[in-house]
């Protein structure tokens, strides 16, 4: 074989291989971090070290979820992260649509469980890629057009403005806002799919799965994971879809060492939906 | 790895339509035609009494006897390949009700238990049609070629009697020797397409087939002189990493045989041989 064809087959499986990998780290453990993140609006009641006086389960929920954000914010080299993680979703999306195009579904004359998944595992990625460019531009990149009732999200007020975010306007759905809490739905459905099936089909790939139970018992393992990320995931947007907007502005107001009235409007508008444009702090 | 398992997708469904069957009956088949490569295709339907034990291989014995369409048009005799008539030769594979199996094997009462029932028969859909139902599967050996799928013997000395092999290691390979080559495999992959172009056949996915070839001879005591080779050509495109594990092909396999666990076998020697290469810096 001729030193040429060696480099590219060299680089076929470096590509295959990478794409493999990439999926997994650092994309599965973000998001397994980030679902773990957000679902502490549902369950952060747990967590009595951010408790102050007069807070019941959802203001140490709220004022968790706070706490996490602001965490995160203050992470050092934040940028970096974010750059990698950027530029490896980018990087499995492309080479997954590429990927994805090489093969010609059958379910239709070949209904096995397998083949469905394989079918899934596309049409999921497809409408992954999507949904990750949509929450990044208008949570991240403040694309805030996108997002009905323009409400800005802001790491400052990260309950309440994601509510509003994800409702269409603080207070109650609106039809768009109904929409878009469908769309998450689905969408983050769909991304724990992926990353729970290529889980499984990742441990043929590499070759650590082989024997038919081998494969079976990891498949129920698989599962697992994903049923507890949808868990997770489902938590948090019921708990965002549900929160009381004007609670949230309190309790993260509390946070940040500012008492505000809650029937005050001017109070409110303060820290509300237009009064912070800067994502990123 | 059982037979049942292999065809258990509808085993319950044909094996109640044996049990309806109706003696005398007359079924149609419906079959797609052509004439030649690049010709245009149609359907002709042809009506045939129904014998006892009848499969596929006989009526359309009947059928180049009696060329006439149910219209009562005179038309030329269906072309299809065979060989063995006993399920080992894969020739005469082809979509029977829209999926791939053996005709020689396909008994028409699981398929049409009863009077006027249909039974559509299309080539295979990967490879070239030569003519009506029968097609050239030259790729599927040519990929086995690619995949070094023997053992090397050929030289200028006696290399003596093979070397031993335990009983464990002959079951395992006993169950991936039996592979017929009939493209079942291939017919239902997702990620195996239709690729006119020969050029392009040694960058394009191997199949199930010869993946599980290479595990066969990678595992043989002599054979394994050429795992490197293989697994070269496996790890590049077209190679192990295009199986999208949509496992279609250990469903349809006639012979039963393990596909998937060869599949991440070979992923396995792959990942080592990559490792190998990597440190070794061979390449
Ligand atoms: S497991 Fe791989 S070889 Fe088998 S049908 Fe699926 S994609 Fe094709
Ligand atoms: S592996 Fe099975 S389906 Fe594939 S060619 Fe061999 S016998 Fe046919
Ligand atoms: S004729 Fe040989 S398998 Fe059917």
């Amino acid at each position: 074989m001729s030193e040429n064809a060696d480099s590219t087959q060299n680089r076929h499986f470096l590509l295959r291989r990478l794409h493999s990998l990439s999926g997994i780290v650092p994309i599965g453990v973000f998001l397994i971090v980030h679902l773990v993140t957000n679902s502490t609006i549902a369950w952060g009641g747990l967590n009595s070290r951010v408790d102050q006086e007069g807070f019941g389960w959802i203001d140490r929920s709220i004022a968790t979820f706070q706490h996490e954000v602001s965490f995160i914010n203050n992470m050092p080299l934040l940028l970096l992260i974010e750059i990698t993680l950027w530029s490896a979703i980018g990087f499995h999306s492309i080479l997954g649509v590429y990927y994805a195009m090489s093969g010609k579904g059958n379910t239709g004359a070949y209904k096995y469980g397998g083949n469905l998944r394989y079918a899934l595992q596309r049409t999921t990625g497809y409408f992954g890629i999507f949904f990750i460019f949509y929450h990044v531009a208008t949570l991240r990149w403040g694309w805030t057009w996108l997002i009905p009732g323009d409400a800005v999200w802001s790491h400052e007020a990260a309950s309440s403005t994601f509510a509003a975010a994800l409702r269409g306007s603080p207070e109650e759905f609106t039809a768009v806002g109904m929409v878009v809490a469908v769309f998450y739905f689905f969408g983050v459905s769909s991304l724990i799919f992926h990353f729970a099936n290529g889980l499984w089909s990742a441990a043929i790939t590499w070759g650590i799965t082989i024997s038919r139970p081998a494969q079976k018992r990891w498949g129920f393992m698989c599962a697992g994971i994903g049923a507890s990320l949808m868990i997770l995931a489902w938590m948090s947007i019921i708990g965002f879809a549900t929160l009381d907007y004007d609670r949230a502005v309190e309790v993260e107001n509390a946070m940040h060492g500012e008492q505000i009235h809650l029937n005050s409007e001017d109070a409110l508008d303060a820290v509300t939906l237009t009064g912070h444009d800067d994502t990123d702090g | 790895m059982s037979e049942a398992e292999a065809y258990s997708y509808d085993a319950d469904m044909r094996k109640a339509n044996r049990k309806q069957a109706v003696e005398g009956r007359s079924v149609i088949f419906k079959i797609k035609r052509c004439d030649g490569p690049g010709k245009p295709t149609r359907w002709e339907s042809f009506k045939v009494p129904i014998e006892t034990g009848a499969n596929v291989i006989s009526s359309l014995n009947w059928i180049a006897a009696n060329p006439v369409t149910v219209e009562g048009t005179k038309t030329t005799p269906v072309v299809w390949d065979s060989s063995c008539l006993e399920e080992v030769c894969g020739a005469c594979t082809m979509l029977i009700n829209g999926r791939v199996r053996q005709s020689c094997s396909c008994l028409i009462d699981e398929y049409a238990p009863k009077e006027g029932d249909t039974i559509s028969l299309e080539p295979m859909g990967k490879f070239p049609v030569i003519r009506d139902l029968w097609v050239d599967r030259q790729r599927l050996f040519s990929n086995l070629t690619r995949v070094k799928a023997w053992v090397p013997i050929d030289g200028t000395y006696n290399m003596g009697a093979g070397p031993k092999e335990s009983h464990e290691q002959q079951q395992m390979r006993y169950a991936l020797s039996e592979c017929m080559s009939c493209g079942c495999c291939l017919e239902a992959c997702p990620q195996f397409t239709k690729e006119e172009d020969e050029s392009k056949w040694d960058s394009s996915f191997v199949g199930a087939h010869a993946i599980s070839q290479a595990r066969y001879f990678n595992e043989h005591e002599t054979g394994k002189q050429l795992k490197g080779e293989r697994m070269d050509a496996l790890s590049g495109a077209g190679g192990i990493n295009d199986c999208g594990n949509a496992q279609n092909c250990v469903k349809v396999c006639p012979k039963g045989i393990p596909l998937t666990e060869s599949i991440g076998s070979i992923g396995r020697s792959a990942t080592m041989h990559a490792i190998k290469q990597f440190f070794q810096g061979k390449k």
